[in-house]
C-alpha cells in the first residue's frame, strides 16, 4: 500500500521501459501477419527422444492461436501497463526479463503438441509465477504466499505427470494429436479413468479450483500488471486450456462430465459467497475471477456442441474484462493509495479517465447487451439449453452472474461515484498516459466486439473447431432464441442489485457467521505445513535414538524379514536336499561348529568366550578341509588364530576379563525381542541353505573359470587364477582395504600405548 | 551333509545374533566375528559340496575334470580376508574406547545423538 503516489517525478522514466512493449509486441504482430497468409494448423516437430519415439512438436491449431492472441496482445498492454506502473522502482527490469520469460513458457505450452513438453512449460509458469508472485520478497506475507502458490502448483504438476505417464501408457502415445484421434480405441481402459483424475487434479491446482483455490487470491501479493497478466488472464488459465484440449477426446465420458460439471459449480459457489468477504477490491477480483475460472471448467464439461463455443467466448471476455479491472484497482492503489472499498468513494472527480474504464469493463462483466459480456453471456445460456443441465447448476448460475454484477458494480460505480472525501492534504490524482491507454483498449475492443462480434469470428471459430472437431456455427444460429439470454440477464442485474444494495449488511453478517477460512482447505494447507516438521522430528527421533543394540536389531530384523518374504513371495519349487553321501569328517565339522556356538552362550568370562568361538573359526577350517576346500582351509586356520591370540593378549593387558553387563538387565520384553531375532535369524539362514541346496544348480559359471583357467590364465589351481587374474582387480580392492585398515588402526594403537603402561 | 552344515549355519548365525544384540561392546564384537563366519559357511554351501576333491586341473590334463566347485572358494577366501580386516579395526576402536570411557556397557555409552535432554533418549534402565 505504501507506494509513493507522486506521478510526475517517474513519467520521464516510464518512457524508456515502454520498449520493453516491444517483446510481446513484436511477437504479436509477427503472429498475426502470420495468421493472415499461412493457414491453420502450423506444425514444427524435431526429433527429441528418437528410441522413445517422443518428438518434440509444436502445432498451432485454432486453440492455441487463440491462446496465443490472448498470451501476446494483453501481454503487450501489461508490459506497456508495467513501464508505468513500476516506474522508478528499480527492480522494475527483473519483473519484465521474469515476465518475457513467462511469457515465452506460455507460449510453449499453449503450442506443444507432446504432453511432456507441454508439462516443462507448464512447470516453467509455476515457477515463473513464484519469482512474481514474491516481488516484494522483503515482506513476510509475499514470501508466505509465493511458497504456497509454488506448493499447490508444484504438487499439482507432480500429479500432472503422473496423469501423463499414465495416459501415454494407456494410449500408447504422448502426442496430444494422435491420442485425441485414437481415443475411441482406450476409451474403456480401467487406468484411464486414474490417469485422467491426476491430470484433473494438476489442471485444478493450476486454475485454482476447489479446494486448492485459495493460493490465487494470496497471490494477489505480486504487483498489479503480474495479477492482472498471470493470475487472471493466461496462466490461470492453462488448465483450462488443457481439459478444453483433451474435451475432444473425452467428451463421451460421463466420469469426464460430472466430476468437471461438480468440481466447476462448487468451485464458482464457493468463490461467489467468498468475493462478499473482502474489503480489497483487488482480492474481490480475485475471487470473481475464481468464479469465472469455475464456470469455465464446468462449461468445459458440458455435453454438446455449443460448450465449446460458450468455453471460447468466456476466455475471450473475460481477458478482455477483467484485465483492465485489475488495471483500474492498481490505478486506484497509485492514485489514491488504497484499494479497500471503504476508504475510497468519488474517485471519478479526481480520475475520471480511470473511472471511464471502469465502468466500461464493468458493463462487459455484468453481461449488459451491446458488450462483448453479452455474447459471452449468450452463448453460455444457449451451451446450458442445449446440453439440459440440472436445475441446481442453473440456480449456481444465477448466484454466480448475481454476485459478478455485484462485483461489476462495487468497481464501477461504489468507487467512482457517491460523495468525494478526500481532504485536500492527500489528493488523489490521475495516473499517467501509458497506465490509462492499455486498459482502455481492452475495454475499447470489448465493446467493438460487442457492438459487431462477426469481428471475432474467424479466431473463435477455428478454436472451437479444435474442441469440438464437428462443429457447425448454422445450426446454433438456427436453434437462436434471444429470450432466455435476456431472462438470465435481466433475472441476474435484479439478483446483483440486491446484492450491491445490502453489500455491507451481508458483508458483516457473514464476517460474524463461522469463518469458511478458518476450518477450510487454506487451514487444511496450513495445518499440513505446521504438521510435516513435527512429524519429520518424531520419524528422525524415531530411526536415530542413539541405541547401538536397538540399530542392531533393526538392521538384522530388516535383513531377516527380507529374505523372509523373499521365500514366501518367490515360492520356490520347496524341495529339500537328500540326506544321503554323509561323510564322518564334514558331519564332526559340523558338529564342533555347533558346539562352539552354542557354549558362546553360556561363557561369561570374555578370555573363555573368546576361545570357544574360536572352536567355529577352526571347525570352519576343516569342514573346508574335508570339502575340497584346502586354501580356504590354510587361510581360516591362520586368519581365526591370528585374531584370537591378539584379542586375548589385547584383553590381558587391558585387564578387563570379565565385563559386566552380558545382556539389558530387568525386563524380559528386550530379553525375549533378542532370543526372537536370534533364533528367527537362524532358522530363515538355515532353510534358505537347505532351499538353495534342494534346487537346480547352474554350472556355467563354475565351468567357464574350469575350461579357461589353462587355456588363458596358464594357471592349474582354479581358485587362485580366479584371485589373481580372473578377478585381480577386487583383490587389489580386498588388499587396499587391509592397509587402510592397517593405516587407520595405528595411530589408534599408538594413542593407547602411549597410555598403558 | 547338507542339513548338517545347514544345522551349523543356523545355529552359529543364531549365536552371532544374540551376541552381536548385547549391551557389552566386546561380546558384539565376537558375535560380528561368529556372524562373518555363519555367512562364509552358508556360501560356501549353497556351491554344492558334492566331491571332496581341490579344484586343481591334473598335469595330464588342460580342463578341469570332476572336482569341487571353485567359484565359492574364491569368494569366501576374499571374505574371510576382509572380514579379518574389519574385526581387527573394530577391535581397535573397542580398545580405544574402553581405554577412554573405562567400561564397555552401550547403555552407559550416551555421547550420540539425540542430545541427553531429548525426550527420545533412550531410558538407562537402572533409571526406570
Amino acid at each position: 500500500m505504501a507506494k509513493t503516489r507522486a506521478s510526475e517525478h517517474h513519467a520521464g522514466a516510464a518512457g524508456k521501459d515502454l520498449f520493453y512493449a516491444l517483446i510481446p509486441g513484436s511477437v504479436f504482430v509477427a503472429f498475426c501477419l502470420g495468421l493472415l497468409f499461412v493457414p491453420l494448423p502450423w506444425r514444427v516437430a524435431w526429433p527429441w527422444v528418437p528410441s522413445l519415439g517422443i518428438e518434440l512438436a509444436l502445432v498451432v491449431d485454432g486453440l492455441a492461436a487463440q491462446f496465443i492472441l490472448l498470451i501476446t496482445g494483453i501481454g503487450t498492454l501489461v508490459f506497456a501497463y508495467g513501464a508505468g506502473y513500476l516506474a522508478g522502482d528499480c527492480r522494475r527490469h527483473r519483473v519484465f526479463v521474469v515476465l518475457s520469460l513467462f511469457m515465452a513458457a506460455m507460449l510453449g505450452a499453449v503450442a506443444s503438441d507432446n504432453l511432456l513438453s507441454l508439462f516443462v512449460f507448464w512447470e516453467l509458469t509455476s515457477v515463473f509465477s513464484f519469482l512474481l508472485v514474491g516481488f516484494n520478497h522483503e515482506q513476510e506475507s509475499s514470501r508466505k504466499s509465493a511458497q504456497q502458490a509454488l506448493l499447490l502448483t508444484g504438487f499439482g504438476g507432480l500429479c500432472l505427470l503422473a496423469g501423463i505417464i499414465l495416459l501415454t501408457s494407456v494410449s500408447g502415445s504422448s502426442s496430444l494429436e494422435i491420442l485425441i484421434s485414437r481415443a475411441p480405441q482406450y476409451s474403456s481402459e480401467p487406468l484411464l479413468k486414474a490417469a485422467l483424475a491426476l491430470i484433473f487434479l494438476g489442471a485444478f491446482t493450476k486454475s485454482a479450483q476447489f479446494p486448492f483455490h485459495f493460493w490465487l487470491p494470496n497471490a494477489m501479493a505480486a504487483p498489479t500488471p503480474v495479477s492482472a497478466y498471470l493470475h487472471s488472464a493466461t496462466m490461470v488459465k492453462l488448465g483450462i486450456y488443457l481439459l478444453a484440449r483433451l474435451d475432444a477426446a473425452f467428451s463421451d465420458m460421463i466420469f469426464w462430465e460430472y466430476a468437471l460439471i461438480g468440481a466447476g459449480t462448487l468451485t464458482a459457489v464457493i468463490a461467489a459467497g467468498q468475493t462478499l468477504l473482502e474489503r480489497d477490491l483487488k482480492r474481490i477480483l480475485a475471487w470473481s475471477t475464481i468464479a469465472t475460472l469455475g464456470t469455465l471448467v464446468m462449461l468445459v464439461g458440458l455435453p454438446g456442441k455449443g460448450a465449446a463455443l460458450a468455453v471460447c467466448t468466456l476466455f475471450f471476455a473475460h481477458a478482455l474484462y477483467k484485465a483492465p479491472l485489475f488495471f483500474v484497482a492498481g490505478n486506484l492503489d497509485h492514485g489514491a493509495g488504497t484499494r479497500d472499498i471503504d476508504k475510497l468513494t468519488g474517485m471519478r472527480h479526481h480520475m475520471p479517465w480511470t473511472a471511464t474504464i471502469a465502468l466500461l469493463a464493468s458493463l462487459s462483466m455484468a453481461g449488459l447487451p451491446l458488450t462483448f459480456g453479452f455474447i459471452a453471456k449468450d452463448a453460455i445460456t444457449l451451451a446450458k439449453a442445449q446440453a439440459g443441465t440440472l436445475d441446481l447448476v442453473s440456480y449456481a448460475t444465477v448466484f454466480i452472474n448475481g454476485i459478478s454484477v455485484a462485483v461489476a458494480a462495487i468497481a464501477a460505480i461504489r468507487v467512482f461515484w457517491g460523495v468525494d472525501t478526500a481532504s485536500a492534504a492527500v489528493r488523489p490524482q490521475e495516473v499517467p498516459l501509458c497506465m490509462v491507454l492499455p486498459p482502455f483498449i481492452l475495454v475499447a475492443l470489448g465493446i467493438v466486439f460487442g457492438l459487431k462480434p462477426t469481428l471475432v469470428d474467424p479466431v473463435l471459430g477455428s478454436a472451437v473447431l479444435a474442441i469440438s472437431p464437428g462443429f457447425d456455427p448454422a445450426a446454433v444460429q438456427s436453434s437462436y432464441d434471444i429470450a432466455p439470454v435476456l431472462e438470465a440477464v435481466l433475472g441476474s442485474l435484479i439478483f446483483g442489485g440486491l446484492v450491491y444494495r445490502f453489500w455491507d449488511r451481508l458483508h458483516l453478517l457473514l464476517r460474524r457467521g463461522p469463518h469458511f477460512d478458518r476450518l477450510g482447505p487454506e487451514a487444511w494447507y496450513r495445518w499440513t505445513l505446521a504438521a510435516l516438521p513435527i512429524l519429520a522430528a518424531r520419524q528422525t527421533r524415531l530411526l536415530q535414538h542413539g541405541d547401538l543394540p536397538r540399530y542392531l536389531m533393526t538392521l538384522i530384523g530388516t535383513t531377516t524379514l527380507l529374505v523372509l518374504m523373499l521365500l514366501v513371495i518367490a515360492r520356490p519349487p520347496w524341495n529339500w536336499p537328500d540326506q544321503s553321501s554323509l561323510t564322518l569328517p564334514v558331519v564332526g565339522a559340523s558338529l564342533l561348529i555347533a558346539a562352539g556356538a552354542l557354549t558362546s552362550l553360556m561363557v561369561r568370562n570374555l578370555l573363555v568366550l573368546l576361545l570357544v568361538s574360536g572352536l567355529v573359526g577352526y571347525g570352519s577350517a576343516i569342514l573346508f578341509l574335508f570339502t575340497g576346500a584346502p586354501d580356504l582351509a590354510f587361510t581360516q586356520f591362520a586368519v581365526e588364530t591370528v585374531f584370537v591370540v591378539v584379542a586375548a593378549t589385547v584383553l590381558l593387558r587391558l585387564r578387563r576379563l570379565s565385563t559386566g553387563a552380558a545382556s539389558p538387565r530387568g525386563g524380559w520384553l528386550p530379553k525375549a525381542l533378542r532370543l526372537l531375532l536370534a533364533a528367527a535369524c537362524g532358522t530363515t539362514m538355515a532353510v534358505l541353505l537347505l532351499l538353495v541346496s534342494g534346487s537346480p544348480f547352474d554350472q556355467q559359471l563354475s565351468d567357464f573359470f574350469g575350461e579357461q583357467s589353462l587355456a588363458v590364465a596358464r594357471g592349474r589351481n582354479v581358485v587362485n587364477v580366479i584371485i589373481v587374474d580372473f578377478r585381480a582387480f577386487d583383490t587389489l580392492g580386498e588388499i587396499a582395504v587391509l592397509a587402510f585398515a592397517l593405516l587407520a588402526a595405528l595411530p589408534l594403537l599408538g594413542a593407547v600405548k602411549r597410555r598403558l603402561p | 551333509m547338507t542339513w548338517a552344515v545347514a544345522l551349523a549355519v543356523g545355529v552359529v548365525i543364531a549365536a552371532g545374533t544374540w551376541l552381536a544384540l548385547s549391551r557389552s561392546l566386546l561380546r558384539c564384537l565376537i558375535g560380528l566375528a561368529l556372524l562373518g563366519n555363519g555367512v562364509n559357511l552358508l556360501l560356501f554351501a549353497s556351491g554344492r559340496l558334492t566331491v571332496n576333491l581341490p579344484p586343481v586341473i591334473d598335469a595330464a590334463e588342460s580342463l578341469l575334470a570332476k572336482a569341487s566347485n571353485p567359484l565359492p572358494q574364491a569368494l569366501v577366501l576374499t571374505a574371510i580376508v576382509i572380514s579379518f580386516a574389519l574385526l581387527c579395526f573394530s577391535l581397535v576402536l573397542a580398545i580405544r574406547l574402553l581405554e577412554s570411557a573405562g567400561h564397555d556397557d552401550l547403555a552407559l555409552l550416551r555421547a550420540a545423538e539425540p542430545p541427553a535432554n531429548d525426550a527420545t533418549k533412550p531410558v538407562l534402565e537402572e533409571d526406570r
